[in-house]
């Protein structure tokens, strides 16, 4: 469904962050990602749905390969491709109810868009949305008076107002508290399970990533060197994908990282 | 870390000044020279008469002892058709200047166009903002003749290149994680601008408005005195006709309206934050 073929990245002149990736999933549950700062993470996600492009290679999704789209195909690629961010990317001057409209954007026609002249189906959909995600008594509220916790609820309804095909998540706990971290990893992954919707998601944390992933994948400075089920990544697997000392001592010693 | 910190020994001096403004000490004391050079070399070049600004004073004189009462009776129904019609040239000329500076502002903008559509924006931009609302007024009096229409235009083009460029900064200072986001549903260009990128300058767009209308009723009056209609007109023939006192009632009302517009202004930028 989803296939990376020898992909590479470079941002400018410096060394390539992707150094020929390669990756597939077939199923319909959650990947986590994981691996160092500047391992490439963020890079492999964004490369997906185009917010990045990628130097060589290929991603065919659903038998399309991605790189090649452009203009109004790239467009119709991407509505089908739902993504959560680090730090929410909502418009903030916005209200809830728009920012989750949002996620039609790519099957509105433009006037429609900009008058928020949406289908009632739409809208519909938007309010069971916000009721699942516990946000229905904020609908005209404008995000920047939300939580961090709440913000993150809408990005989830916002993208899979898409009805995507696939969801990708870029550390979307890494700005919230431990607490409302937990809360919202629960959110996501019993959404996608109940939609039956295969999630690629980045994760700082690798307790996390063991506790929700059905399948975790190391990446180290642009290319695997793990691959398989939560219960096989072990401690020397640990070592192979985290560059730095402290890194490795955080993740594997994490109830000394809260005691800090 | 900890044994040579600990305490803050004074058994050393060191000497410290302010770094000069202008490093080199030969380029700072030339540059010194210069510009007294030139200062005496420009007052000595002025012919300054003295006997003729002490002719003038009497005359002076005169026209403040004719100011003074103001006579907004015998002209007063010029003095408010001209007011109104300043006013009016002010509404007309901000509303359709920002709405046209829209667009522009968003050409000018690196951050959202591609560069032959930046470098146009940008082109349009400088040259609306490149010569000044009096010079503008004289030549659209030339174009299109005395009256309210000039000063529509000149304050028109005024309008697009303050508010274009200050709406070309916004857009280049936006967030771009929200652009992303917009981008990464399928949104089309278009759809991108309208739903990321404006509601994130609507704030500043609102402000600016605001501030140019309280800029454009000043300007208004003063493209008036070469003929672009409005107050700056009807005080134009009051001096034309030594009528000292009509020309110093319409000073006085000119003084209060933008005072009166300024705090309005003032406040409804401040309720827009």
């Amino acid at each position: 469904m989803l296939e990376i073929k020898d992909l590479v990245k470079s941002y400018g002149s410096g060394e390539p962050v992707l150094k020929g990736l390669n990756f597939s999933t077939e199923g319909k549950n959650l990947t986590a990602v994981i691996g160092s700062s500047g391992a490439g993470k963020s890079t492999m996600l964004r490369s997906i749905n185009r917010l990045v492009t990628a130097d060589s290679g290929q991603i065919i999704f659903e038998g399309v390969d991605l790189l090649k789209l452009q203009g109004k195909a790239l467009q119709n690629a991407r509505r089908q491709i739902g993504m959560i961010f680090q730090a929410y990317n909502l418009v903030d001057r916005l209200t809830v109810m728009e920012n989750v409209l949002s996620g039609r954007l790519g099957y509105v026609p433009f006037l429609q868009g900009a008058f928020r002249k949406f289908p009632q189906d739409d809208i519909d959909h938007a309010y069971q949305l916000l009721k699942r995600v516990g946000l229905s008594q904020y609908v005209n509220k404008r995000c920047d008076e939300l939580s961090g916790g709440e913000r993150q609820r809408v990005g989830v309804a916002r993208a899979l107002m898409q009805n995507p095909r696939i969801l990708l998540a870029d550390e979307p706990t890494a700005s919230l508290d431990p607490k409302t971290s937990e809360l919202i990893m629960e959110l996501i992954a019993n959404l996608t399970e109940e939609l039956h919707l295969p999630v690629l998601i980045n994760l700082h944390n690798v307790a996390q990533a063991k506790y929700y992933a059905a399948r975790i994948v190391g990446l180290r400075n642009g290319v695997m060197v793990f691959d398989g089920k939560p219960d096989e990544l072990t401690d020397e697997h640990l070592e192979k994908i985290y560059t730095s000392k402290d890194e490795l001592s955080e993740q594997l010693n994490p109830e000394m990282e809260t005691a800090k | 870390m900890s044994g040579t910190s600990s305490t803050v020994s004074a058994d050393q001096h060191y000497v410290w000044h302010k770094p000069h403004f202008i490093e080199s000490l030969w380029v700072r004391i030339g540059v010194i020279i210069l510009s007294v050079v030139y200062l005496v070399y420009a007052l000595s070049t002025l012919e300054i008469d003295f006997q003729r600004v002490a002719r003038g004073i009497p005359r002076a004189m005169q026209i403040f002892s004719g100011a003074i009462p103001p006579d907004f009776a015998a002209r007063g129904s010029l003095i408010v058709s001209g007011f109104i019609e300043s006013i009016q040239i002010t509404f007309l000329a901000t509303f359709v200047g920002v709405l046209l500076s829209i667009p522009f502002g968003f050409m000018a903008a690196r951050n959202v166009t591609i560069l032959p559509v930046y470098g146009l924006g940008r082109a349009i931009v400088i040259v609306a903002r490149s010569l000044h609302p009096v010079v503008l007024g004289v030549l659209f009096v030339k174009a299109v003749g005395f009256g309210a229409v000039a000063g529509v235009l000149t304050l028109l083009i005024y309008t697009i290149g303050f508010v274009g460029k200050l709406i070309a900064e916004a857009v280049e200072e936006i967030k771009y994680g929200q652009i992303e986001a917009i981008r990464s549903t399928g949104a089309g260009y278009f759809t991108i601008l309208i739903y990321a990128v404006f509601p994130q300058i609507m704030p500043r767009l609102i402000g600016l408005t605001m501030y140019q209308l309280d800029i454009n009723l000043r300007a208004s009056a003063v493209i008036g005195l070469v003929g672009a209609g409005g107050i700056g007109s009807t005080l134009n023939s009051a001096f034309g006709r030594y009528d000292y006192g009509t020309a110093s009632a319409i000073l006085i009302v000119m003084i209060g309206l933008i005072l009166v517009a300024e705090t309005i202004s003032g406040k409804l930028r401040r309720f827009t934050r």
